[in-house]
């Protein structure tokens, strides 16, 4: 299958001098299409840093990453923005909705940005798909976890991305909640995206097509 | 205490691009009080100042030549003298110096003792054959002491100048008709060809100045029988000379405590901003223990580090900025400029805006400390305040949202911003309208824009035109006083109450409201040593009098002061035949050409009330360019200063909001936003905030601010000073240009941090 998204040698580390701190050491992979991936790994083992490498969120100290053809690494602050929009969806452990929008307004956040018709028209099919509509209307502080989860997949998914990157998404969700967004992760990468979930969580890891372990700063 | 200051230094070094835009806010701010304080203890109190300095006289009297000896003996009868100077005063002298030449040069000859003149340059006059030179003349010639000038009346002579000097009791050269030259009595007597011994002028110091009216009335007693004595007090000439700059100066240094007023407001609510976010911080170090008293103690140490040397750069930067146009206003007024108190007032200022900072800073801090160290490590977090407003979706209105999840915050922006823009436009109209004296004159103390050359008969015709709000008959006509014929004086007459059309400051008694009653001018007071209840008599041209009983003594400047304003009843029951014109008032926003062009058809010529222009001070100050083009500088200069201290406001507001929302930012920024979105999300946010400020500027300055500052200029001129259209706009766009800069200089500053360190937030 088609590789969307490479890494090679990553290296990451925090801090500088005595208080150095390497979290990835010479990190490759690979993420093709139509693949669900699981990361796991300890607290601090720097499961999070490598999604948000992928993500063009931050920069390697060392290696390279190439998402769908592009350098990542060499990319300008500008491109890397149009990489965001265009070919990566994030879904986080703390759903990050911005509270002053309602549900559906959240989800059409990046439609908005790219000012995309088709992404808004996307965008409203997968609220009601996930039968979203009522929650779509509320302000997220009202709204429950495994709907605010639903919602930031569906953001996610908005701009039609390559590659989605989410973040421990059942790690504040309730096992029944949890379960239903990785069903729907799941159907994601059925539909042909490559994602990359950071997960502890047993069930995610479950579903998985394949768990990849970071360990002292290494894929297994 | 130690281990925290260790703490906020690594803070201050983790942060130094948010230390430096906190140092430029203080620096702002410190600047806009610098130049105010320069410019409000510069122009405040000039005259006294200098008067001080120079031994200004209590009395000086002038009246035709007399031997010395005969006015020293009407000298010596007044008990309350303590010294005297004669003086042989001749206008109308020839100086030449180079190839300059000034036909109307005043010479004094003076003799040993004070000469009310406080020597600048060089030294007084000690022998024959020196001069001592106005200071204004100095410049404009560029003379220097030991260099020599042509002095000719009757026969003509070469004086030394010896001493460059500001006499306090007239404004300077070029302001003046003439400049002064001062010389030994025997020069100036041989040159003026006096006989000698013959003095025209004597100066009187008092030991009781409180006693002057009793002195005056003496003087008057025992000068029976002296030709054209003319008195002038220290009271009269600060009246005279202090309202030189008239309003102008009022109103800058109205406007200058103003601006202070609004950077105070504004360093508060940045030094609270600050704390706002160090809040997690705080409860941090409550968390582990730090106690409440060391927590406030380390934020005055640190607010007192930033605010101190930031606070002396703006003071200096603003005494800078200012001090160099108001030394020459003063200059052009013959005053001195204020010296080494100015310094100190610089250096309470200092002190005063570190205080306010390190208050700002430390109240905040302790009522943080107060709150449960839980609740105050929750920070700046905005979840659980967020409200649905219903604004259309489009992505750049997200910043409008933004700035709306904290409405006490924006409110207090657009009130504190709107403020100080009302206090920009109220300048900049002030500054415009001054632009405008030269060609269209104010009407000092005047509420009629308009004289019409026509019979009062005329008057129903003239108020029936449109842009006319009220006319009047006028009738201004030479007399004198009845008692003493040789002081003669101006009487002008209205239909009306003279309040209604002639509003000159009250000095004492009350305004005119009978035909019965007139308000006198200082001038006249003084020459006729007239008080509130006083008969004034004036003998008409044709012989008949007219008496009316004193109101109020007023500060008029026209004829010096040697006016009086009464109703027409009496002085047409007088004199039925007298001729006439109407003074006309003109609706607000009326244009006089228009009304002037419909009365031109009716024949009738029409006038300007007289306006600034005339033979007060004020009126030689005023057709100068060049002191109008310094206040206009100087006005200009605040509101230039007042502007960036509103800028700085929406730039604090905008990086607290974007510092507090720094996790929302990064998920916009991973949803794919660039730096354009961004700066579109504060662009359209600051624009909001700028032009919700302005429309409650616009009405704060029509509503509150110009008519105040209107009633404030009320008792020297008629004011026009809503902000015109043009104006409006030109602000609107100058802050909205300014708030762009803004959201640039921030939005960099976003997109300079990685996108995962505003993730890592939570």
């Amino acid at each position: 299958m088609r590789v969307i998204a490479r890494g090679r040698g990553l290296v990451r580390t925090f801090g500088s001098g005595r208080a150095a701190l390497t979290v990835l050491d010479g990190v490759d992979l690979e993420l093709r299409a139509g693949e669900l991936v699981a990361v796991v790994g300890r607290s601090g083992s720097g499961k999070s840093t490598l999604l948000h490498l992928l993500g063009g969120l931050d920069r390697p100290d060392e290696g390279t990453i190439e998402l769908d053809g592009v350098r990542l690494e060499r990319a300008g602050e500008g491109e890397l923005a149009r990489l965001r929009r265009e070919k990566i969806g994030f879904v986080f452990q703390a759903f990050h909705l911005l509270p002053e929008l309602s549900g559906v307004e959240n989800v059409l956040l990046p439609a908005r940005i790219t000012r995309d018709r088709a992404a808004l028209r996307r965008g409203r099919e997968l609220v009601e798909q996930l039968g979203l509509d009522g929650a779509g209307a509320r302000l997220p502080v009202v709204l429950s976890g495994g709907e605010q989860q639903r919602l930031a997949i569906a953001r996610a998914l908005v701009n039609d991305p390559l590659l989605v990157l989410a973040d421990e998404p059942t790690g504040n969700l309730d096992p029944e909640s949890g379960a239903n967004v990785v069903e729907l992760l799941q159907r994601v990468a059925e539909s042909g995206k490559a994602v990359l979930v950071v997960t502890h969580e047993a069930n995610v890891v479950e579903r998985a097509d394949r768990i990849l372990r970071l360990e002292r700063g290494k894929l297994s | 205490m130690a281990a925290v200051l260790a703490y906020a230094w690594a803070r201050a070094r983790a942060h130094r691009g948010r230390q430096l835009l906190a140092l430029l806010g203080v620096i702002a701010a410190a600047a806009m009080v610098g130049a105010s304080v320069t410019i409000a203890a510069t122009l405040s109190g000039g005259f006294d100042r200098t008067a001080q300095r120079a031994g200004l006289p209590d009395v000086l009297a002038t009246f035709a030549p007399l031997q010395r000896g005969r006015v020293a003996h009407v000298v010596s009868q007044l008990a309350n003298v303590r010294s005297a100077s004669y003086v042989l005063q001749e206008p109308g002298v020839h100086v030449n110096s180079g190839n300059d030449y000034e036909g109307h040069a005043k010479l004094f000859g003076v003799g040993p003792g004070r000469h009310g003149y406080a020597v600048v340059a060089g030294h007084d006059i000690d022998g024959p054959g020196q001069a001592v030179v106005e200071a204004g003349f100095a410049r404009a010639w560029r003379l220097h002491v030991g260099e020599q000038i042509g002095v000719q009346f009757d026969r003509g002579e070469e004086l030394r100048i010896v001493g460059i000097a500001v006499p306090p009791d007239t404004v300077a050269f070029p302001l003046t008709n003439g400049p002064r030259v001062y010389a030994d009595y025997e020069d100036a007597r041989r040159i003026d060809g006096a006989a000698p011994g013959v003095v025209n002028g004597v100066d009187l110091w008092l030991a009781d100045p409180r006693l002057i009216d009793v002195t005056l009335a003496q003087a008057r007693s025992a000068s029976f029988g002296v030709a054209g004595l003319q008195l002038v007090t220290r009271t009269g000439l600060k009246l005279l000379i202090g309202q030189a700059a008239g309003i102008v100066i009022a109103v800058v240094v109205a406007f200058s405590l103003i601006a202070l007023l609004v950077a105070c407001v504004m360093l508060s609510a940045a030094a609270a901003a600050e704390v706002q976010r160090r809040l997690t911080s705080i409860g941090l170090l409550r968390a582990i223990g730090v106690s409440a008293r060391t927590v406030v103690a380390a934020a005055a140490v640190e607010a007192t580090a930033l605010a101190l040397p930031a606070a002396t750069l703006g003071v200096l930067v603003g005494w800078l900025a200012v001090q160099g146009s108001a030394d020459r206003l003063l200059a052009s007024l013959n005053e001195l400029p204020p010296g080494s108190s100015l310094a100190l007032l610089l250096v309470a200022s200092i002190l005063g805006l570190t205080l306010l900072v390190v208050a700002a800073t430390c109240w905040p801090s302790w009522r943080a400390t107060r709150r449960p160290p839980v609740e105050v490590l929750r920070g700046g977090d905005v979840g659980h305040t967020a409200r649905r407003l219903p604004l259309p979706p489009a992505f750049p209105l997200l910043g409008i949202r933004l700035v709306l999840a904290r409405p006490a915050r924006a409110a207090a922006t657009i009130a504190v911003v709107g403020f100080a823009v009302s206090v920009v436009l109220a300048i900049l109209a002030i500054a415009t309208v001054l632009e405008n004296l030269n060609k269209q004159p104010l009407s000092v103390g005047k509420r009629y824009q308009l004289l019409v050359d026509a019979p009062p008969s005329q008057l129903r015709k003239v108020t029936e035109l449109p842009q006319v709000a009220a006319a009047t008959p006028f009738y201004s006509l030479d007399v004198a006083d009845s008692f003493a014929l040789d002081e003669p004086f101006t009487l002008d007459a209205f239909g009306a109450p003279p309040p209604a059309y002639e509003t000159p400051p009250l000095v004492s008694g009350h305004l005119a409201h009978s035909p019965d009653e007139a308000e006198v001018g200082v001038g006249l007071a003084e020459a006729l040593g007239l008080h509130p209840g006083a008969v004034l008599a004036a003998q008409l041209p044709n012989g008949r009098e007219v008496r009316y009983r004193v109101a109020g003594i007023v500060q008029a400047l026209e004829d010096q002061g040697r006016i009086a304003y009464v109703e027409t009843p009496h002085l047409l029951a007088a004199e039925p035949e007298l001729g006439g014109q109407i003074a006309v008032k003109l609706r607000p926003g009326a244009s006089a050409a228009a009304v002037t062009q419909a009365l031109a058809r009716t024949g009738a010529v029409t006038t300007s009330s007289g306006g600034i222009a005339g033979q007060s001070v004020q009126g030689w100050a005023s057709r100068s360019s060049g002191f109008i083009g310094i206040l206009v500088a100087l006005l200009r200069t605040v509101a230039v200063l007042d502007v960036c201290v509103c800028l700085y406001a929406v730039g604090q507001a905008l990086a607290l909001t974007s510092q507090e929302r720094r996790r929302t930012l990064a998920v916009v920024r991973a949803q794919g936003a660039g730096r354009l979105h961004l700066f579109a999300v504060f662009g359209v946010a600051s624009a909001f905030l700028v032009a919700l400020a302005w429309g409650l500027a616009a009405l704060l300055e029509r509503w509150a601010v110009a008519p105040g500052v209107a009633h404030l200029a009320a008792s020297y001129v008629v004011l026009a000073l809503s902000a015109g259209g043009q104006l409006l706009a030109l602000t609107l766009a100058g802050l909205l240009l300014g708030a762009a800069l803004v959201s640039v200089v921030l939005v960099r500053s976003i997109a300079r941090q990685p996108v995962v360190v505003g993730l890592r937030q939570d």
